[in-house]
């Protein structure tokens, strides 16, 4: 019953985290926001190209509140570095 | 079991991670190579630059400043006057861009520091010297108009003995100061030519100008300090008389030129005026007095050095406090300090009139040091500092705006996704239905399903189900799910074969045939 | 399962990649087998091991010595000095004191903590010091940027520092208490002999700094055994003395190939 689609989600989602993570080690540099919305992004598309227009398979019944909530923390970040950079 | 344990290991993962996750939320910038160094040598890639503090304007400044007196006093000396104030005005400016760049650098301590201060007395000397001849010239002039006017003429030499005294105290201390500026120059190659002539032309100057003026007797208006030497704070008094004068005229003190107090004459032609040692240079100075038009003698008076402490207590919200006393015991009013936060370009603020400052500065979430200093130029005090106090500064608190646009993102987001999922459902809705009516009745089940193609079958299987359920047709596999969740995963399978264009395989195809058929076998 | 193996098989290639970039590699300071930023494993520079028979056409680099020099080894020097060859001693601890006596020189490094007003960076130990002299090495430079220095004591001076330069000894990185300005020198030299008391100019990160200055010094040999461009890590060490003895080399893929040559034999014969 697993389908090789969700297989491959998980894995592709996997190997974008792993890679991001990497170049971050590689530049010295550990910043939880950068990773944060690097693997949303992932997650947008890995979404989009898994979504099939005629089924709605139940791994991606709730993937849409998954994905709100990971917006809600996006538009937290960008309203904290807006605040930021006109405070300074 | 296996798969619903592997399920609890992956969620107990998931909730781990986030919670680790979630504690680092407020600091989310876990690590930089900020500042990577050895004993040896820094990572010059991640040293910050800094900027306006240039080293190299230094040794051309100071050649500047002293090539500046050389032209300043030849212009006074030709009596040109008008080049003179020019040269004077810029003399000023350079000496200013001096003052701040030596801040800046924080090199107050060193023997530039002492090149600054020796700078600002040239600057103030050369400029009562310009004002002086200048006004003695003009005396001369009027001299020889009022001839006749014995009055008025005596009140004209008398203002003319007292300058030519200024200027002779005044070559004594500008010629004092050479030595030292020298040596400085020296050190650090600067061209000292000009600033020599400087003190030529300026004993020049004062030396024509006593042999023009004739000997004079001396002023009605007499003047006395005492005592004749203090510190900073001290309280002078200068007092005199004005043989002659009538009670009530107002006198004016000055001291180097400057107006320093106001006294009245009482009925025995005396006057009395306080003098409080504020910002003036250590050494000698000269002080006079003028009732009317009668100008005073000149008398001197000296200043001692003093040492001074400054203190720095940090408190709530990034406010530093102290105060600024010499070292014996007196406040230090109205003087400019210095709050330099990380080595970096300073903060100033003044003090009181007690002596205390205080200052709130806007500081950066971190760690800072800060240290306030106290530059003296000006007074007759040493410079001094506060030991360095460090200071936390928490990040302050959340504001609500990044809240209210998480939450107008949750919410744009649930309705977008919510907007896009309802078309979706009636879309497959309507498929069935035509679909439907090309078919006959439906038979009970016969799941039969040998011969067909696993599509098919997975087709004739679900129609089974559906009906032994007891489903009306017009139930699409996801109505179907939604209304008998027992057997959802069936149903969402066979939407997926039936509308994503997936294969069953063959054991999925038994597996839903005996689901398929399962109540009928019990049935019967 | 074809798929998963491969995607074991990747996983394993890449974790071995990773083991072999780590093992390879080290942090040391001035080794060349560190590409960090203090490693050299950037200057294109030869590795000598003997110092007897030294070609007096190229520069000889001893890099932050730090084991002493053997009489036979400053006779070398001596001879390869006296040919006309270049020799040019980097050392910020004074560690090269000795052999600079040695060598009968009368030019000393004298560490310390200079620091200077003169500098682009907030560090005051980063700054900028001027070419002063006529020299081949620095041949169309006139600053060069150094990284925590020591002083140079005698010799024809080469590089020198700004008026506004002091030894911070109390490292507050300010002028204060005792501490007085003064110029320093960073670079001197004697006849063929240079000695410049910053040995950081050769690591990775200060390179771009100074291009032009590193351009002038090819074609350049480091000394092997005396400069701290060698490593304590057992794995590089074999390595290298694997790639530079070829006998060793013909051992190690004999040992490889043998029982595979061996196996095949066997089936064959069955």
């Amino acid at each position: 019953m697993t389908g090789a689609k969700k297989c491959y989600a998980a894995t592709v989602l996997a190997a974008w985290l792993i890679t991001i993570a990497f170049f971050m080690v590689l530049s010295r540099t550990l910043d939880l926001e950068v990773f944060f919305v690097l693997s949303l992004i992932g997650l947008l598309v890995i979404a989009v190209l898994i979504d099939g227009a005629f089924s709605r398979p139940r791994y991606m019944r709730h993937i849409g509140y998954l994905i709100a909530a990971g917006v809600a923390i996006f538009a937290y970040i960008v309203a904290q570095k807006i605040l930021e950079i006109l405070a300074a | 079991m296996n798969h619903r344990a592997s399920q609890i290991v992956l969620a107990t993962a998931i909730i781990a991670a986030l919670a680790l996750l979630a504690g680092e939320a407020t600091t989310p910038l876990l690590y930089t190579a900020a500042n990577t160094s050895t004993a040896a040598h820094v990572d010059p890639a991640t040293v910050p630059k800094q900027t306006g503090r240039d080293a190299d304007a230094l040794i051309p400044l100071m050649g500047d400043l002293l090539s500046q007196t050389g032209t300043l006093t030849l212009n006074i000396k030709l009596k040109d006057y008008e080049s003179a104030e020019r040269d004077l005005a810029r003399y000023a400016e350079l000496s200013g861009r001096f003052d701040r760049l030596v801040i800046n650098l924080d090199v107050s301590g060193t023997d530039i520091g002492e090149f600054q201060r020796n700078n600002r007395e040239n600057l103030a000397a050369l400029a009562a010297l310009l004002n002086d001849t200048r006004r003695l010239e003009d005396l001369q002039r009027i001299e020889i108009d009022i001839q006749d006017d014995e009055g008025q003429r005596t009140t004209v030499i008398y203002e003319g003995e007292t300058l030519q005294q200024k200027l002779q105290g005044g070559v004594t201390t500008y010629a004092g100061r050479e030595n030292a500026t020298i040596q400085i120059a020296d050190r650090y190659g600067v061209n000292t030519t000009p600033y020599r002539e400087s003190v030529r032309n300026y004993v020049e100057i004062t030396g024509a100008v006593e042999a023009g003026g004739e000997k004079s007797p001396p002023s009605p208006l007499g003047i006395a300090v005492a005592p004749d030497t203090g510190r900073y704070g001290d309280t002078f008094s200068i007092a005199g008389t004005y043989a002659g004068g009538s009670p009530g005229t107002p006198v004016e003190i000055y001291v180097d030129s400057r107006i320093a107090g106001n006294a009245t004459l009482d009925e025995n032609g005396a006057y009395t005026s306080i003098y409080r040692i504020d910002r003036i240079p250590a050494g000698l100075h000269l002080a006079y007095a003028v009732a009317g038009a009668i100008y005073s003698g000149v008398t001197p008076f000296s200043v001692r050095q003093d040492d001074t402490a400054i203190t720095l207590t940090l408190g709530e919200g990034e406010v530093c406090t102290g105060s600024l006393m010499t070292a014996g015991g007196r406040p230090v009013t109205l003087a400019p300090v210095f709050l330099r936060v990380d080595g970096s370009t300073p903060v100033e603020t003044r003090t009181d009139e007690n002596g205390t400052y205080r200052a709130s500065l806007a500081l950066p979430a971190g760690e800072h040091a800060i240290r306030a200093e106290f530059n003296a130029a000006g007074y007759p005090l040493n410079a001094s500092e506060s030991p360095t106090e460090t200071i936390v500064v928490r990040n302050e608190g959340l504001s609500p705006l990044p809240f209210i646009a998480a939450i107008a993102a949750a919410l744009g987001s649930g309705w977008y996704l919510r907007r896009r999922n309802r078309p979706e459902e009636k879309a497959p809705a309507a498929e069935p239905e035509e679909s439907r009516e090309t078919e006959a009745t439906i038979t009970p089940p016969q799941a039969d399903i040998a011969g067909l193609s696993p599509r098919e079958a997975a087709t004739v299987l679900f129609w089974a189900l559906r009906s032994r359920l007891g489903l009306p047709d017009t139930n699409t596999p996801r109505d179907c799910a939604r209304l008998i969740p027992a057997h959802a995963g069936f149903f969402e399978r066979y939407e997926q074969i039936r509308y994503a264009g997936e294969t069953p395989s063959e054991e999925e195809l038994r597996a839903m045939k005996e689901e398929a058929l399962g109540g009928e076998e019990r049935a019967a | 399962m074809q798929r998963e193996a491969w995607a074991v098989l990747l996983i394993l290639f890449l974790a071995g990649a990773v083991v072999y970039a780590h093992a390879t590699t080290t942090t040391e300071e001035y080794s060349r087998y560190n590409p960090g930023w203090n490693g050299t494993s950037n200057l294109p520079a030869e590795e000598i091991r003997d110092l007897a028979d030294l070609d007096p056409s190229t520069i000889l680099l001893i890099l932050a010595p730090d084991r002493p020099f053997s009489p036979d080894e400053v006779g070398s020097l001596r001879a390869f000095l006296d040919a006309g060859g270049r020799l040019l001693i980097a050392d910020e601890e004074g560690n090269a004191n000795p052999l600079l006596a040695d060598l009968g020189s009368s030019m000393r490094v004298r560490p310390g903590n200079l620091s200077s007003l003169n500098r682009d960076h907030v560090n005051p130990g980063l700054f900028t010091v001027s070419v002063v002299g006529n020299d081949t090495l620095f041949a169309g430079v006139e600053t060069a940027r150094v990284n925590r220095p020591a002083a140079v004591e005698g010799g024809e001076p080469l590089l020198e520092t700004s008026p506004f330069t002091w030894d911070d000894a109390d490292g507050d990185g300010r002028i204060s208490g005792s501490e007085a300005f003064g110029t320093a020198v960073v670079c001197a030299r004697e006849g063929n002999l240079t000695v410049l008391g910053d040995a950081s100019l050769f690591v990775n990160a200060m390179f771009a700094e100074n291009p032009k200055f590193i351009e002038n010094l090819q074609p350049i040999r480091v000394d092997g055994i005396h400069s701290r461009t060698g490593t304590k890590s057992p794995i590089i060490n074999t390595l290298v003395w694997i790639r530079t003895t070829p006998p060793a080399g013909a051992a190690i893929v004999a040992l490889g190939v043998l029982p595979v040559a061996w196996i095949f034999g066997r089936k064959r014969d069955e």
